[in-house]
């Protein structure tokens, strides 16, 4: 049970307070809570734990583009559903006021505040399907926006019960109007990788989401199957995904929500390929170091990969870095990480880094190596190989219009150096 | 998703926030709010109302301003059907419609939940925080009215066509916390439960959860609305019943029984986060009803415990360097505490389980439950996932169970071996997740895998984060502990890595070097202790580094490891004279603690020398000594000194000739200190998840409140009477005096009885001073603590002699010489030695401090005054008994004297009526009345109340000579406890279980004991004052009370005392510890402890305690 939720500005500023139950929980636990962030992880909420233990309260806190959302207990709950409530708040919150950020919030406490008040009672979540929230509370827009300014009032909040909220499937709304009759599928995939010092490939996997959007009237039934549904791992489902035909066929079967919505993540494990390459190699001898980095495609997906980037943290003791590229263009960021953009890789050359640090006086060589992110992005394409067999549309009037994309990006894909 | 606004966000900055509520939020003061909330135009009170919002949300207290928003929300329901344009004024909308009333509840609901529900005077009455109403009694009471004309209109609107309409009236209605409200928000509840609309049921099962600590009494009633809600064929109203029964009768297993299959066939259906809530409630349904699951792990565990004999399966810690082992000890540790019944019973006790208890899979229930529970492993929600996961942990036969945490690994390593790597360490990880990667590593290492995983250690040791690579070189120790045949491998890289340390870690540029250094070494250590003859080189090669480590940790860890190793093998015998020659050369330049571990290491090599070099290693070491004699340092010196007296045969100068009478208890001595086998400590064994998977004390690693255990199997039916029939034991006899008190504990109850008879004419009444010795008895020493403590310097002096070893150690020493806090020193005292000092509760002199019902003057003569008594009622236990003195001080008769509550014979409050009995306000047992008392004659009542933790004073009225005299009863939350006896295990145990949140400290001064010192010994003396203060004033049970052993005699610190209670309503236990520090002769610093699970309670207390004792 929830005592209150906090939510917290990149500052530590308390931006809105919401309690939930009978005792107050004093703002007070918020300083307490910066000072151990400040103490902890130099003022960055994301490098601490999600669930912190103060002298008086268990907090659970997420962080988001600057945000974080803070909760407080006293007593003993499930510490994972603090933890997904908040991410689904800040979900929530996302979706209804198109980004997240401290001004944001403050231009529309109203609704923020009815938004909680909505999601949560008593310390318990209550309506968390976006849906439904949708109707008790509208979401701001400019229509709205510019009703206000010309009337001087303005309403967010609906006066009809939603059908949604007592039907079996919460998470549709009965009546959608004006369906523009279209289902589009989405399966991003996103690529972890680890390559370790000796250029060997430790591990390597995608994890996936399907993204549906879809419009369509009625309560469509819809039937997905895959042509290969062996390769995947560690599934997860929306909760419209019916559990029986998945186990018998590996078929999804499901009466969809309105709009965007994921309705699938798996994993596929043990990839054997990555689709580029990066060579780092970094020698070090009285005083100097020599970083060379290479780039290029290792296997052609097909498809041409985009926004390469390479990214890595300098390393500590050292004086001054002169790092230059062929191709692309290199930038050493304020925290002392050097970003190379490649972008495309050019079809005539390989994208080459190349430079000198120089060591502290008195240091021979570098202990501590640096470990290289990497970023791109392939659109068009599955890595993980998962293919859609064919999507059933039963119970809408007409036949509608269906369309699949795909495309795969870099997850936490490392090279050791 | 929302096109709408992305062309809003893609306007410029002044269109964006155009139109927003932004500037109300900077600003929300810059008006008056309550001017606008009384203008006439309603954009002015819509303005206000939103700005009153941005003050609640900036955490400002409104509750002031309730009145002008409740008012004439109240009218305006009333008038809302006459003039539509008047709706809009108490909510910012711009349509018009009929229907638009709602907003209004939006905003007294919001007004209610924020800052009224919690921090208003309403509240304050609900608990039991006196301040405020106190100094607001007028105030509360026009609240309480306000209230209660809003709660007419929300009744009304229960049977509103629209359901939204009566839901939302339900959720503000249940959201003000008022005791007078709460019955009428029960029957409202009652009627939404069979409400057509599915969401009104299931916000009735939300109200019911906050129904529930308001109305205790109701429990019945609020339990058969649960019935009804589970029995619902809406899923989402069986997710919002599952809440409620958790919140409102979590215990009530039986209830699950009828509905336990549909249960299970809904689990799927219904929202993630009740499902979390239900799978839990399912779990222990199942557990209670046919006990654990034949060949479940847990089961198989237990059946473990009981063949063997339990002294001998309790797992010590030492042996846990076995591979296989390892596995099996965690996982007996582990399910006793995921069980109520074992948890309590730390010795074994617990382990009378039969097997009988234990059902198969093939059982209906266990099955479905299991079949449920496995496609919830596919949800969105991780917490989902994890409450599944965990079922099948603890029920599902060991062949097919799943799982994906630590806990699981722990136990069973093998499960996750096949995936270890999935715990590689990322770049982006933090900190914690790293370690905590590292540790699942460790654990699921296994042969095939190793190599890979040794590889993964490899490439981190070259990580920026100097700590984690400490982390890692430790991790390597431990995998190689875990598979010798790895184990020359990892030391040939744990050697290269410290020669490449050493020689980086001089030049001081490095932070975090040290530490791996140190590490390095440690890890060393470890490996080679398991088979110190076949690591002979490494040992060498490392002993063979000491002049080129400079870090003071690193070369006394090599130091230790020579000395200790000194005689092993025949390459290391031949380097020792060598290494001796240049410790001795070093010495000076080392610190101290390295000086130390040379002394030590040259006591060892002398101990074992062989005859042949024997005479140039006496050389060296009484060299070594005599330079340590001359130390600066006086730790070094007393090493130096103890070493020549243990060993005078090897370290002076004389020849073997001279032998000192005790010379071979001496060499005993020293091969007992120095050859003494050291206890292999691993660092993993000591943070045992022990708590249930899932739940919040499993990550912050104590019991977090609320939290409970598994019950114990197939004890539903034990467990369901006991909800039932409270314990009630009917001795109708209502006698004061003779209390029939189940402890074991000697209760004196004479004191009493004895009062009236002996008190003097001046009225105040004193009990037999009790000036005698008290019982004393020790335990722990031998020693007799003499009664007059006269000998009390021989007896410490002896106690000092007999206990060598512990003052060897420097801790105990530190323990008793340092200022350490509360909590360590608690601990340090046990383990130093230290008196305990048993007294019982009637061996201190209790004097009840009187107080004044009504004076002499105010009442033609008849003086009352009460004490509060720590008897125990014989109609209930959760009534106090106040021991009322009636006093005649006039010359004439008194008749008809009677003592009523001020509400029974006045006779208001309107809305009691409906309610009558539920309403927990503070009421008394009618008492029978004295019919006459004669002039000067005293006589004495009982009168019984029942506070419900209230400690608003209540209101008595006193019926003499026929005329009403009001009085009041200032309540003492000291007396709303009761003793409950327990040995000092058993405090120390359950204050384990009450740390964190439970526990309440606050320090405070003592000066009562300086009037009295006139004892030889001080602390005796001080020790008594203090408990007899205590134990005079509030209702508690003495558990002990611990006496330093100082040599300083005037030295109070560590002196504690441990005082038990329990909390009637509740059966909670209530713990309370009281520490000094300080001097006897000076005023005390004590420092008071409070640890209940009744937090506001254990508050009051600890505050009332200090209160006493200053």
């Amino acid at each position: 049970m929830l005592q209150c939720i906090f939510i917290l500005s990149d500052s530590g500023e308390v931006i809105v307070e919401k309690q939930m139950v009978g005792h107050r929980v004093d703002r007070a636990i918020c300083g307490w809570f910066w000072d151990y962030v400040l103490a902890n992880a130099a003022g960055d909420p994301s490098k601490i734990l999600q669930v912190v233990v103060s002298p008086t309260h268990y907090l659970f806190q997420i962080y988001r583009n600057g945000v974080t959302f803070l909760a407080c207990t006293q007593v003993e709950m499930p510490p994972l559903m603090a933890i997904e409530f908040l991410s689904r708040v800040a979900d929530v919150l996302t979706d209804y006021l198109g980004d997240l950020n401290e001004d944001i919030i403050k231009d529309n406490f109203v609704i923020v505040y009815q938004i909680l008040d909505e999601m949560m009672d008593n310390g318990f979540p209550l309506t968390t399907e976006p849906n439904i929230l949708k109707e008790l509370i509208a979401p701001p827009n400019i229509v709205n926006k510019m009703l206000n300014v010309v009337t001087g009032k303005s309403s967010t909040l609906g006066s009809k019960l939603p059908d949604a909220a007592a039907s079996f499937v919460p998470w549709r709304t009965t009546v959608v109007k004006d369906a523009s009759n279209e289902v589009y599928v989405n399966i991003v995939e996103e690529l972890d990788a680890c390559v370790n010092r000796e250029g060997v490939l430790v591990k390597c996997e995608a994890y996936g989401e399907i993204q549906v959007n879809c419009s369509l009237p009625g309560v469509p039934e819809l039937t997905m199957s895959f042509a290969n549904p062996t390769i995947m791992n560690d599934f997860t489902f929306h909760p419209c995904v019916r559990f029986r035909p998945w186990e018998s066929d590996q078929v999804l079967s499901f009466v969809p929500p309105d709009g965007q919505f994921k309705l699938m993540s798996y994993r596929v494990k043990k990839l054997k390929k990555t689709p580029i390459y990066v060579k780092p190699q970094l020698t070090s001898d009285s005083g100097n170091c020599r970083v060379s980095v290479m780039v290029g495609i290792r296997n052609d997906p097909g498809k041409p990969i985009d926004s390469i980037t390479v990214q890595f943290q300098l390393p500590p003791l050292i004086v001054s870095a002169d790092l230059t590229a062929n191709y692309g263009t290199v930038d050493i960021l304020a925290d002392k990480t050097c970003l190379w953009t490649i972008g495309q890789i050019p079809k005539d050359k390989a994208p080459a880094l190349s430079g000198n640090l120089r060591l502290e006086e008195g240091l021979a060589q570098l202990h501590t190596m640096p470990t290289f992110q990497v970023k791109f992005k392939i659109m068009g394409v599955a890595l993980s190989g998962l293919q859609i067999d064919k999507l059933d549309v039963k119970n809408t009037p007409s036949a509608p219009y269906k369309g699949f994309r795909a495309q795969t990006q870099a997850g936490k894909y490392e090279v050791r150096s | 998703m929302f096109g709408l606004q992305s062309s809003g966000a893609a306007a410029s900055w002044v269109v964006g926030r155009m139109g927003t509520d932004a500037h109300l939020y900077d600003d929300p003061d810059d008006a008056s709010i309550p001017a606008l909330l009384d203008s006439r135009f309603d954009a002015d009170k819509v303005d206000a109302l939103k700005r009153l919002l941005a003050l609640i949300a900036q955490g400002v207290d409104v509750a002031h301003l309730f009145p002008q928003v409740a008012f004439p929300i109240s009218l305006l329901r009333f008038s809302s059907s006459s003039s539509s344009s008047s709706c809009c004024c108490s909510h910012y909308s711009i349509r018009l419609t009929p229907g638009s009333e709602l907003r209004t509840y939006r905003w007294s609901r919001t007004l209610h939940r924020s800052r009224w529900r919690s921090r208003s005077l309403f509240t304050s009455t609900s608990y039991t925080t006196p301040t405020s109403i106190n100094s607001f009694p007028r105030c509360g009471s026009r609240r309480q009215n306000e209230a209660l004309l809003s709660v007419n209109i929300f009744q009304k609107d229960l049977s509103d066509i629209n359901p939204l309409v009566r839901a939302w009236a339900l959720r503000t209605m249940a959201g003000i916390r008022l005791h007078v409200v709460a019955p009428l928000v029960l029957v409202a509840v009652k009627k939404c439960a069979r409400d057509p609309s599915a969401y009104v049921r299931k916000c009735a099962a939300y109200a019911l959860c906050k129904l529930s600590d308001l109305l205790p009494d109701e429990a019945m009633a609020l339990e058969e609305i649960v019935d009804i809600l589970f029995g619902d064929n809406s899923p989402g109203v069986v997710g919002a019943a599952a809440l409620a029964f958790k919140t409102v009768c979590p215990s009530c297993l039986a209830l699950v029984s009828k509905h336990f299959r549909r249960l299970c066939e809904t689990l799927p259906d219904i929202e993630e986060w009740t499902q979390i809530i239900l799978i839990e409630i399912l779990l222990r349904y199942v557990i209670a009803r046919h006990g654990l699951v034949k060949d479940s792990l847990l089961s198989v565990e237990i059946q473990g415990i009981n063949d063997s004999d339990p002294v001998a399966s309790m797992p010590t810690q030492h042996d846990s360097a076995g591979n296989g082992l390892c596995g099996t000890i965690s996982n007996i540790m582990l399910f006793r505490h995921y069980i109520e019944e074992f948890s309590g019973f730390p010795d074994g006790e617990g382990d009378s389980l039969r097997l009988s208890s234990v059902t198969t899979s093939g059982n209906n229930d266990v099955a479905i439950l299991l079949k449920c529970t496995s496609p919830l492993l596919w949800s969105r929600n991780s917490g989902v996932i994890l409450a599944a996961a965990s079922v099948h942990w603890i029920m599902a036969p060991i062949g097919d169970m799943l799982g994906n945490i630590l806990v699981f690994a722990k136990t069973m390593p093998l499960l996750f071996a096949p995936f270890y790597e999935e715990f590689f360490i990322n770049a982006s990880d933090p900190y914690q997740t790293r370690a905590l990667k590292l540790e699942i590593l460790t654990t699921i290492a296994t042969e095939p895998s190793i190599q890979a995983i040794f590889e993964e250690f490899q490439d981190y040791i070259k990580d920026p984060d100097r700590k984690f690579v400490a982390d890692t070189v430790a991790a390597v120790a431990l995998c190689a502990q875990k598979l010798p045949s790895i184990a020359t491998t990892c030391l040939e890289g744990l050697l290269a890595l410290v020669f490449y340390e050493s020689s980086i870690s001089n030049s001081g540029h490095f932070d975090g070097e040290d530490a791996v250094l140190v590490q390095a070494i440690m890890s060393i250590k470890a490996i080679v202790k398991v088979n110190p003859v076949s690591y002979e080189k490494v040992i060498v090669r490392l002993v063979r580094s000491v002049d080129k480590i400079k870090e003071p940790a690193a070369r006394c860890l090599i130091i230790w490891i020579f000395g200790e190793y000194n005689f092993m093998g025949s390459l290391i015998s031949r380097i020792v004279s060598a290494v001796l020659k240049y410790l001795a050369w070093t010495f000076t330049a080392d610190v101290v603690e390295t000086k130390l571990q040379i002394l030590n290491a040259s006591a060892k090599v002398i101990m074992h020398c062989p005859e042949e070099h024997m005479e140039e290693f006496k050389r060296i070491v009484a060299y070594v000594i005599e330079l340590s004699t001359y130390d600066l340092n006086y730790d070094v010196r007393d090493r130096a000194r103890l070493l020549s007296r243990l060993l005078p045969c090897y370290t002076t100068r004389r020849g073997p000739s001279h032998h000192p009478p005790n010379g071979d208890i001496c060499k005993e001595l020293a091969y007992h200190i120095f050859d003494g086998k050291l206890q292999p400590s691993s660092p993993s064994t000591n943070n045992y998840r022990i708590y249930l998977p899932g739940s919040l004390s499993q990550v912050v690693l104590h019991a977090a409140p609320g939290y409970t255990p598994l019950p114990k199997p197939q004890s539903m039916g034990l467990s369901h009477n006991k909800i039932i029939e409270p314990n009630r034991n009917n001795n109708s006899v209502a006698e004061s005096g003779s209390s029939i008190y189940e402890s074991s504990s000697v209760y004196d109850s004479e004191s009493e009885g004895d009062g009236l008879s002996d008190r003097g004419t001046d009225g105040s009444l004193h009990h037999q001073d009790n000036q005698d010795a008290p019982l004393v008895h020790i335990y722990d020493t031998s020693i007799q603590q003499g009664q007059t403590g006269q000998n009390a310097e021989e007896n410490f002096a002896d106690l000092i002699s007999t206990d060598l070893t512990e003052l060897m150690s420097k801790s105990a020493l530190e323990s008793w010489l340092d200022e350490a806090p509360a909590d360590t020193l608690v601990q340090n005292s046990l383990q130093a030695s230290s008196a305990r000092v048993t007294f019982t509760n009637h061996s201190f002199e209790q004097k009840p401090k009187l107080h004044t019902l009504l004076d002499s003057s105010d009442s033609n003569g008849l003086r009352v005054l009460y004490a509060f008594s720590s008897e125990v009622s014989p109609r209930s236990r959760i009534l106090v008994c106040v021991d009322l003195y009636l006093e005649n001080v006039t010359t004439q008769q008194l008749t008809d004297i009677a003592i009523k509550s001020e509400e029974a014979s006045s006779g208001v409050d309107s809305i009691g009526q409906t309610s009558e009995g539920s309403v927990s306000v503070p009421t008394i047992v009618p008492v029978e009345g004295i019919h006459s008392l004669a002039p000067q004659q005293t006589a004495k009542m009982v009168l019984e109340v029942h506070f419900h933790h209230h400690l608003l004073p209540l209101k008595l009225s006193v019926l003499c000579n026929g005329k009403i005299h009001p009085a009041k009863l200032h309540p003492d939350i000291a007396y709303f406890v009761r003793p409950l006896p327990m040995d000092l295990n058993a405090f120390l145990c359950k204050e384990n279980q009450l740390r964190g949140m439970f526990e309440y400290a606050r320090r405070c001064a003592f000066k009562d004991h300086l009037d009295k010192l006139e004892h030889s010994d001080k602390n005796l003396q001080v020790a008594h004052s203090v408990a007899s203060k205590i134990l005079s004033n509030t209702n508690v049970h003495l558990v002990s009370m611990d006496m330093p052993v100082t040599f300083n005699v005037d030295d109070t610190s560590g002196l504690c005392w441990r005082f038990s209670s329990e909390i009637p309503s509740t059966s909670k236990p209530c713990l309370i510890t009281v520490l000094a520090e300080g001097h006897a002769s000076g005023p005390l610093d004590l420092t008071v402890k409070v640890n209940s699970e009744d937090t506001v309670f254990a508050l009051n207390l600890l505050n009332r305690v200090v209160a006493i004792i200053e």
